[in-house]
C-alpha cells in the first residue's frame, strides 16, 4: 500500500519540474519577503498548503465520486460482486486509458490538452492570481496557493483521474496528498533556484514524470482489463485500497 | 429588485444593475455592479484602500481553504472512513469543523448579509435574502447540534453553498471585466485625460472636456488620441480602426489631422485641437453607446420583474417545504430540504442573461460606427421582416450622373466639350456631373469667354466667337434658340422619366440634350441580395417620380415601389405594414424623413449625425455604411438568440431544481454546484458575442458571389457615351 503513495510522490516530484514550467512563474512572482528569510518561507509554506488543501480536495472528491458511482447499486456491494467487478473495472479502464493520454502529452505525442488548458477558464484564473499577486496582505499566498491548485493542469487532470480510480474518499485523498506533497520540494525551492533551472533540466523532469504516469497509467487501465488485475496490483504495490 | 439606480459600473461599464454597490474610492462616490469590479478598480485605482480592496479578494481564496477542509471531513464522513472504533472521534471532528466553519461564514457570508440589510432597508427583497437564510438556518441548526452532541452536522452545506455563490459572482465579475475591455475604447471618452502643454512649456493633465479649439496637447506612444486636430510637431503612425474601421496603421506626420479615438502608434505627438474635446465623433459615439448600455431592453426589465415576484414567492415555498416534510422525516432533513429550494431558487442566472449579451452586441456594432440607441432596438431588429428604403440620400447618392447624350446631328464629342467648357464655371451639382463626364471620356472642355450664370436656367457664354448656352428649355427660348421636333419630344420623354435635363445650344440653335440621373450607392445591390437571403422583404418608398423610382428599384432587384409619398403619406404605408406581427424598419438619410423614421418600429438612419441624443432614427449607420445593414441584423439576431437561450436556461433549469428540490430530492450542496455552474454557462454563452463574425466588405463578398455587382455596375450604365442615340 505504501509503495503506490511511493510511486504517486515520486510521480509528483518528476511532475514538478512541469510545475516550475507552469505554475513556477506564479510560485516566483511570490518572491521574497521584506520582512526576511523566515517571513519568506511562512509564506511559500502558505502558499504550498493552499495548493495541498486543493488538490487533498480534488482527490477527496474524484474519489468519493468514484465511490458513489460504485455503490450506486446499493448495498448488494457483496453479494453482485460480479457485476459490480465491471463497472469498477470500465472506471479503471476509463482513468488508465486517460493517465497514458496525459503521459503521452508530456512526450509531446498528444496536442489535444493544449487546448482543454487554454482559453477562458485559465485566463480568468490568471487574472485573479495576477490581482492577489499585487496584494501585500499577509494571507495572500494562501488564497493564491488554493486558486493555484484549480489551474487546470494536466498532472492534477491525471492524478485526479487516479483517485477517482480508487473508489475511496480515504485513498483518493492520500493519492492526491502524495502527489501534492511531492511537488513540494520543487515548489519550495521556487523562490531560490527556480531561475536557475536550465530548461533542458525541466524537460528531462517532464520526461521523467511522464513515464511514472505512464506506469501508473498501465498499472490502472490492467487493473480494469486484465483477468484478476485487480489483484495483480494489490500483489505489485502490496494491494493499494482498492 | 425593481429598484433601478441607473448609471454604469465605475469599473468595468457595464449599467450596475439593480444590485448596484455605491462605494466612496478617494473621496468619490463610486456605483459598482458587483464586488469584483470594486476590487478590482481599488487596486487599480486606489491607494489609501488597497489593503480593503485586497482582503475582499483574498475572501474567497481564504473561505475556499476551510470550506475545502470542512468538505474534506465530510466526504471522509460520508465514505464510510469513520465507522465502527473510530466512530468515537465524530464528536471531535464536529467541533473542529465548527471552528473551520465559522470564520468561512463570516468572510464569505458577510457581503451577502450587508447586501440583504442594506436592500431590506430600502424595502427590497434580493435574491441574496435567499442565501442568507439557507445558510444561516444550516449553520446555527449545525452549531446548536455540535453542543448537543446526538445530531448530524452541516457545516459543510453552509459553507459549500457560500463557496459557491461567492464563486458565481466572482465569475459574474469576471465576464463583466472581459465585456469592458472590449468596450473600453468607446467609452474611454468621458473620463479620459490629456496632457495639455501650456504656454510656458509646462505639461498638465485635464480632462477632455475642457480641450478647446487651439489647445495643445502632447500625446505619447500607445496612447489614445482623445481629440482631433493636427500634429504640429512629431511623426508617428495611428490605429484608426475603432473609428474609421481602417486596420491597417496610418502613417502621420507634420501637418497631419489626426482624430479622436485613434491609437497613437510609435512616436510623442504635438497635436493643436481644431476643435472643442466633447463635441468630436468620438466623444459623441462614446455617449450613445452609452445611453444604449444604460437602457434596459424590455425582455430585461421583464427578467428583473419576475426575479422581484420570485423572491417571497420562494420563501413561502422553502417554509411550505419545511412544514410539510417535518411531519414525515427529522426536522433536520426536512430544513435541509427547505435550504436546498431557497439556494436553488436563487435567480443569479436570469439578472446575467440580458445585459452581459446585449452590451457584448452594442459594443460589437459601435466599433463598427454602427450605432444603436438601445438593447429594445436589437431585439426589435432581429425581428425586422420588412425594410422600407427612402430612395435619395439612401439608395442613391443624391449626385447626378450622366446617362446619355442625343443630338440633332452634331457630334456627340463637340456638345459634350462645349457644355463642359461652360458648366466648368458653374458650381450647381448637374453641371459638375457634366465636367465630370466630360473629363472621364478625356473630353477638352472647350474655352468659354464671358461666361455668366442664370439663376434657374442655366448658364451662357461665347466659344469661338459665338453665342453658346446649357440650360434648361425656357433658357433655349430666351436665346431664341430653334429646336428640331425629334429633340424637343426626346427632351419631354426624358423629363417625364425621371430625367435631369440640360439643352445644349450654340451658334443660334439647340444641338444636343445630355441626360442625368441619380447615383446608386455603391453595394446597395449586394445589400438587397443580401438582406433577401436572410428572409427580409425589402421595398421602396419615395417622394420621387415612379420612374424614376423604378428605375432605381429595378437595378437594384426591388419589386414593391411606392413613389410620390409625402412624408405622411409615407407614414401611413408604414403604419399598414404595422399592424402585422413582424417589425418594420425604415432606412431613411435623417434629415427631411425624421418623423417617419421616428414612428416606425427601427429607424435606421444612414451617415448623418452621429449623436443619437440628437437623432430620431433608432440606429445609425456610418456614412456610406448601407452595406453593414445585413451585418447588423445578423449580430442582433444572434444577440437576441443568444438573450433567449439564457433566460430558457436560467428559467428552465429555476423551475426544474426548485421542483427537485420542494420533493426533497436535492442536496443543497449539488444545488448551489449546479447554480454556480449555470452561471457560468450563462455568461460563457454570452461571451461568445465576443467572437461575433467582423462584417464582409461588400465588394470582397460580391466578388464571391459570382460578381452579380459587376453586372449591376454595367446595367446602371446603360448608355455609353459612345453609343448616345442620335436624333435627326
Amino acid at each position: 500500500m505504501t509503495y503506490y503513495y511511493v510511486v504517486v510522490f515520486a510521480a509528483g516530484f518528476a511532475g514538478s519540474f512541469h510545475c516550475i514550467g507552469m505554475c513556477g512563474g506564479f510560485a516566483c512572482g511570490l518572491g521574497r519577503d521584506p520582512r526576511g528569510g523566515a517571513a519568506t518561507a511562512f509564506r511559500h509554506l502558505l502558499y504550498n498548503s493552499g495548493r495541498l488543501t486543493t488538490y487533498c480536495f480534488l482527490g477527496a472528491l474524484a474519489g468519493a465520486l468514484g465511490q458513489v458511482i460504485c455503490t450506486s447499486r446499493g448495498t448488494t456491494f457483496t453479494l453482485l460482486g460480479g457485476s459490480l467487478d465491471a463497472i469498477e473495472r470500465v472506471l479503471a479502464s476509463v482513468a488508465g486509458l486517460l493517465m497514458i493520454a496525459m503521459a503521452l502529452h508530456f512526450f509531446g505525442l498528444l496536442r489535444a490538452f493544449h487546448r482543454l488548458t487554454a482559453g477562458f477558464v485559465s485566463s480568468t484564473f490568471a487574472m485573479s492570481l495576477r490581482s492577489l499577486l499585487t496584494t501585500r496582505n499577509r494571507a495572500a499566498p494562501l488564497a493564491f496557493g488554493v486558486v493555484n491548485g484549480f489551474l487546470p493542469c494536466p498532472l492534477v487532470y491525471a492524478f485526479a483521474a487516479e483517485a477517482a480510480s480508487t473508489f475511496q474518499a480515504l485513498s483518493g485523498l492520500l493519492t492526491m496528498a502524495a502527489f501534492g506533497l511531492g511537488t513540494f520540494p520543487a515548489m519550495l525551492m521556487m523562490g531560490g533556484i527556480g531561475r536557475l533551472l536550465a530548461p533542458a533540466w525541466r524537460q528531462r523532469g517532464v520526461w521523467v514524470a511522464g513515464g511514472f504516469i505512464f506506469l501508473l497509467g498501465i498499472i490502472t487501465l490492467g487493473r480494469g482489463v486484465l483477468p484478476f488485475g485487480a489483484h495483480m496490483a494489490h500483489g505489485l504495490f502490496g494491494g493499494h485500497p482498492a | 429588485m425593481t429598484a433601478w439606480v441607473g448609471g454604469l459600473c465605475r469599473h468595468c461599464l457595464l449599467p450596475v444593475g439593480p444590485r448596484a454597490l455605491q462605494q466612496t474610492v478617494n473621496g468619490e462616490s463610486c456605483s459598482f455592479c458587483c464586488y469584483g469590479c470594486s476590487i478590482a478598480f481599488q487596486v487599480r485605482s486606489g491607494k489609501t484602500e488597497e489593503w480593503e480592496a485586497a482582503w475582499l479578494l483574498i475572501r474567497l481564496g481564504i473561505g475556499g481553504f476551510f470550506s475545502m477542509n470542512i468538505m474534506l471531513f465530510s466526504l471522509l464522513i460520508y465514505g464510510g472512513v469513520f465507522t465502527g472504533a473510530d466512530a468515537r472521534i465524530l464528536p471531535i471532528i464536529d467541533v473542529l469543523l465548527l471552528i473551520l466553519a465559522t470564520p468561512t461564514v463570516i468572510i464569505l457570508g458577510g457581503p451577502f448579509l450587508r447586501e440583504t440589510l442594506v436592500e431590506g432597508a430600502r424595502g427590497h427583497l434580493t435574491s441574496s435574502a435567499l442565501i442568507v437564510l439557507g445558510v444561516g438556518a444550516a449553520y446555527f441548526y449545525s452549531t446548536i447540534a455540535v453542543f448537543e452532541k446526538n445530531a448530524q452536522v452541516y457545516f459543510d452545506t453552509a459553507t459549500m453553498v457560500l463557496m459557491l455563490f461567492t464563486l458565481g459572482r466572482y465569475l459574474e465579475a469576471a465576464g463583466r471585466a472581459r465585456a469592458a475591455r472590449d468596450l473600453e475604447p468607446l467609452l474611454a471618452a468621458e473620463r479620459e485625460n490629456v496632457r495639455v502643454v501650456q504656454d510656458d512649456g509646462t505639461e498638465s493633465l485635464c480632462p477632455v472636456r475642457q480641450v478647446e479649439t487651439g489647445t495643445l496637447v502632447r500625446v505619447r506612444p500607445g496612447e489614445r488620441i482623445a481629440i482631433d486636430g493636427v500634429i504640429v510637431e512629431g511623426a508617428s503612425h495611428a490605429d484608426e480602426a475603432v473609428m474609421t474601421g481602417e486596420s491597417r496603421p496610418v502613417e502621420k506626420s507634420l501637418g497631419s489631422a489626426v482624430i479622436a479615438g485613434s491609437v497613437n502608434m510609435e512616436g510623442p505627438l504635438l497635436i493643436r485641437s481644431s476643435g472643442s474635446g466633447s463635441a468630436t465623433r468620438w466623444a459623441q459615439i462614446c455617449r450613445s453607446v452609452r445611453d444604449a448600455l444604460i437602457r434596459r431592453s424590455p425582455i430585461h426589465r421583464l427578467a428583473d420583474q419576475a426575479v422581484a415576484l420570485a423572491v417571497p414567492g420562494v420563501l413561502v415555498l422553502g417554509a411550505l417545504t419545511v412544514i410539510y416534510w417535518a411531519q414525515w422525516l427529522p426536522l433536520d432533513r426536512a430544513m435541509l430540504m427547505g435550504v436546498a429550494v431557497l439556494v436553488v431558487a436563487c435567480p443569479c442566472a436570469v439578472g446575467l442573461a440580458a445585459p452581459l449579451a446585449t452590451s457584448l452586441c452594442i459594443g460589437r456594432l459601435a466599433h463598427h460606427g454602427c450605432l444603436v440607441r438601445d438593447a429594445g432596438t436589437l431585439e426589435s431588429l432581429a425581428r425586422v421582416r420588412l425594410l422600407a428604403f427612402d430612395k435619395t440620400g439612401t439608395l442613391t447618392l443624391g449626385k447626378a450622373r450622366l446617362v446619355a447624350i442625343e443630338t440633332d446631328g452634331s457630334a456627340i464629342n463637340e456638345a459634350l466639350a462645349k457644355a463642359a467648357g461652360l458648366e466648368q464655371h458653374s458650381e450647381h451639382s448637374l453641371g459638375r456631373a457634366v465636367v465630370k463626364a466630360a473629363a472621364e471620356q478625356s473630353i477638352k472642355a472647350a474655352v468659354a469667354r464671358d461666361v455668366r450664370a442664370i439663376p434657374g436656367r442655366g448658364i451662357a457664354g461665347q466659344i469661338d466667337g459665338a453665342i453658346a448656352a446649357a440650360g434648361s428649355l425656357p433658357l433655349m427660348r430666351d436665346l431664341e434658340f430653334a429646336i428640331a421636333p425629334a429633340l424637343a419630344e426626346c427632351g419631354r420623354r426624358a423629363e417625364a422619366n425621371g430625367y435631369s435635363v440640360i439643352y445644349v445650344g450654340w451658334a443660334g440653335k439647340t444641338r444636343a440634350l445630355i441626360s442625368l440621373d441619380d447615383t446608386p450607392v455603391a453595394g446597395a445591390r449586394f445589400t438587397i441580395d443580401a438582406l433577401r437571403t436572410r428572409g427580409i422583404h425589402a421595398t421602396v418608398l419615395t417622394g420621387d417620380l415612379a420612374p424614376a423610382a423604378q428605375r432605381v428599384a429595378a437595378a437594384l432587384g426591388i419589386e414593391d415601389v411606392r413613389a410620390g409619398l409625402a412624408p405622411e403619406a409615407k407614414r401611413v404605408v408604414l403604419a399598414g405594414y404595422n399592424r402585422s406581427r413582424d417589425k418594420v424598419a425604415m432606412v431613411g438619410d435623417g434629415l427631411n424623413d425624421g418623423p417617419v423614421l421616428a414612428d416606425v418600429d427601427v429607424g435606421i438612419a444612414v451617415g448623418t449625425a452621429t449623436d443619437l441624443a440628437r437623432e430620431t432614427a433608432a440606429v445609425v449607420l456610418p456614412v456610406d455604411g448601407l452595406w453593414l445593414l445585413p451585418w447588423i441584423i445578423d449580430c442582433a439576431r444572434i444577440a437576441g438568440k443568444t438573450v433567449r437561450a439564457n433566460l430558457v436556461w436560467a428559467f428552465g433549469y429555476n423551475f426544474v431544481a426548485l421542483t427537485l428540490a420542494s420533493l426533497g430530492m436535492l442536496q443543497p450542496i449539488i444545488a448551489a454546484a449546479i447554480m454556480a455552474g449555470s452561471s457560468i454557462l450563462v455568461i460563457l454563452n454570452s461571451l461568445r458575442l465576443e467572437r461575433l463574425p467582423d462584417p464582409t466588405p461588400w465588394q470582397q463578398a460580391a466578388d464571391q458571389t459570382s460578381g452579380q455587382e459587376n453586372i449591376y455596375h454595367d446595367t446602371r450604365l446603360p448608355v455609353a457615351l459612345g453609343a448616345a442615340v442620335k436624333q435627326g
